[in-house]
């Protein structure tokens, strides 16, 4: 009730504040993401385009659309067991995501809507979102809060009412039919559609410090309701390979401080964040990232960063080999990856370009401004055990496709930044 | 964290705020304003971040917002 009203504060802030124009914007990018995997059925590889624009519509106004997409490709392990690679297989899938946005510009504040939509094989989402921010007086404070509501589907295997230690995962060639793009449709006896709900808000703090210091302070909340598991993933738990298990409510909490500190000597900025995250199935981790950015010239930037995280594992998650001879914990089982404890490290590089028409003409004769950017980051993985490893004969080197890589995938990023 | 924390929390961020609201004047946010100053500045390469990570890892969120204490929106 609390959290209702404070959006409402903001969103009647922003609404009676002055109003000015935003500039006209287009954003494209590609991602490829390539992790490594075992079993020689090669790595996972994901092609992300993003398209956005965003125009005035009037003094007050903006309207932005915009498009993702995801091909991926590459190995998963259907069964989470003590060696990975034995149910090694290799799919292929497509996502696309698409969104229209309704922005309100203020001298003060801002306000946008946002609604969208996504679709795959075996998920569907319908977003709505709002998320306005207002500068306080003397414009050295930003206070900024958010709100997103998913109504996702998840495709399931149909298994009426079989206990967790009897049902049966969902397999690539099961129907996950859909209607007009995105309405969901079961198939009776064969596959369901289950309900994800997730609610997620977002506050944070802008604070000038002084000149060359802006902090930031944001808290985050999420909760999750509906079906959370990977419908094909399946566990070896006391000799049986049943679907994985987990519970169906999930609260998440976040609290992150940043700082940017600008460098007036050399003409470069330091970046610094800590977050801190836990939630309701036990995993708790700390982030923290340190970056620095350097102008080369006037049109050059580059940018080194490295990122340390680190979590706990969900107190339903065993290692593989406790999980087939002791069997679960309570009623829930997984081998999801994200459940269990890890470490990793990111490390990387990003070298810009910002084109800039100081005499008020034109970039490659059409734009106020360009900037086109390359992006390079190697990640590191680390897999730490869940459970006593004295009396783990078969360690935990091969229950994930990951195991026992420590360089564990890499990725590029090409995009461009267009105003006009 | 309940809600009682949360909101005062932001209540002494809010104070603070108001204890710096002439801790900067307009003439002195030319390096505020500087893009490398501005929190999660390029949306696509951050939309692109948080899809790898909450692919990676069980944590989610708390990213931030994106601008800057320039006071420009």
């Amino acid at each position: 009730m609390q959290l209702t009203r404070a959006v409402l504060v903001v969103l009647v802030a922003a609404l009676a504040a002055p109003l000015a124009r935003a500039d006209d914007r287009a954003d494209f990018s590609t991602t490829w993401y390539v992790e490594r995997r075992r079993g020689g059925q090669g790595g996972l590889s994901v092609l992300h385009p993003q398209a956005d624009l965003e125009v005035d519509a009037g003094d007050h106004t903006s309207l932005g659309v915009g498009y993702a997409a995801d091909v991926v490709s590459g190995a998963t392990a259907a069964v989470f067991t003590v060696d990975a690679t034995s149910s090694a297989t290799t799919f292929d899938d497509t996502r696309h995501e698409g969104h229209l946005s309704l922005g309100f510009h203020g001298q003060r504040s801002a306000l946008t809507l946002t609604g969208g939509a996504g679709v795959e094989r075996d998920y569907t989402s319908i977003i709505a979102a709002a998320a306005g921010n207002v500068d306080l007086p003397g414009k050295n404070t930003n206070l900024a809060l958010s709100y997103t509501h998913n109504f996702d589907h998840v495709c399931d295997r149909d298994n009426e009412m079989a206990t967790a230690l009897e049902r049966r995962a969902l397999t690539g060639v099961d129907p996950c039919a859909t209607k007009s793009v995105i309405l969901v449709e079961d198939t009776d006896g064969m596959t369901v559609w289950r309900d994800l709900d997730i609610d997620t808000a977002q506050a944070t703090l802008t604070q000038n410090m002084s000149p060359t210091l802006v902090t930031q302070a944001g808290l985050f909340g999420q909760v999750l309701r509906g079906f959370q598991a990977n419908p094909y993933r399946r566990v070896r738990v006391a000799g049986v390979e049943p679907q994985e298990s987990v519970p169906d409510v999930r609260g998440r909490a976040a609290l992150i401080l940043q700082a940017n500190k600008f460098l007036e000597g050399v003409h470069g900025t330091v970046h610094g964040s800590a977050r801190g995250t836990s939630d309701t199935w036990g995993v708790n981790s700390v982030a923290l990232e340190m970056a620095y950015s350097q102008y080369l010239g006037d049109s050059l930037m580059v940018r080194f960063r490295g990122r340390v995280y680190q979590q706990t594992e969900a107190t339903f998650f065993k290692d593989a080999f406790y999980y087939d001879t002791t069997g679960p914990a309570g009623q829930y089982f997984t081998g999801d990856r994200e459940l269990a404890p890890i470490r990793n490290i990111i490390t990387g590089a990003r070298l810009s370009y910002i084109g800039v028409d100081e005499k008020g003409g034109n970039v490659w004769g059409l734009f106020d401004e360009v900037e086109l950017d390359l992006k390079g980051d190697i990640l590191f993985l680390q897999e730490l055990p869940a459970n006593p490893t004295d009396t783990n004969p078969f360690g935990i080197d091969k229950q994930f496709l990951s195991s026992g890589q420590l360089l564990d995938a890499f990725m590029l990023q090409l995009s461009l930044q267009t105003r006009w | 964290m309940d809600w009682r924390s949360f909101s005062s929390a932001l209540a002494i961020a809010a104070l603070l705020g108001g204890c710096g609201r002439f801790a900067v004047r307009p003439s002195e946010k030319e390096h505020l304003a500087d893009r490398t100053m501005r929190f999660d500045s390029d949306r696509q390469e951050q939309a692109a971040e948080d899809h790898v990570q909450s692919n990676r890892e069980g944590a989610a969120g708390g990213r931030g917002t994106s601008g800057g204490g320039c006071g420009c929106n």
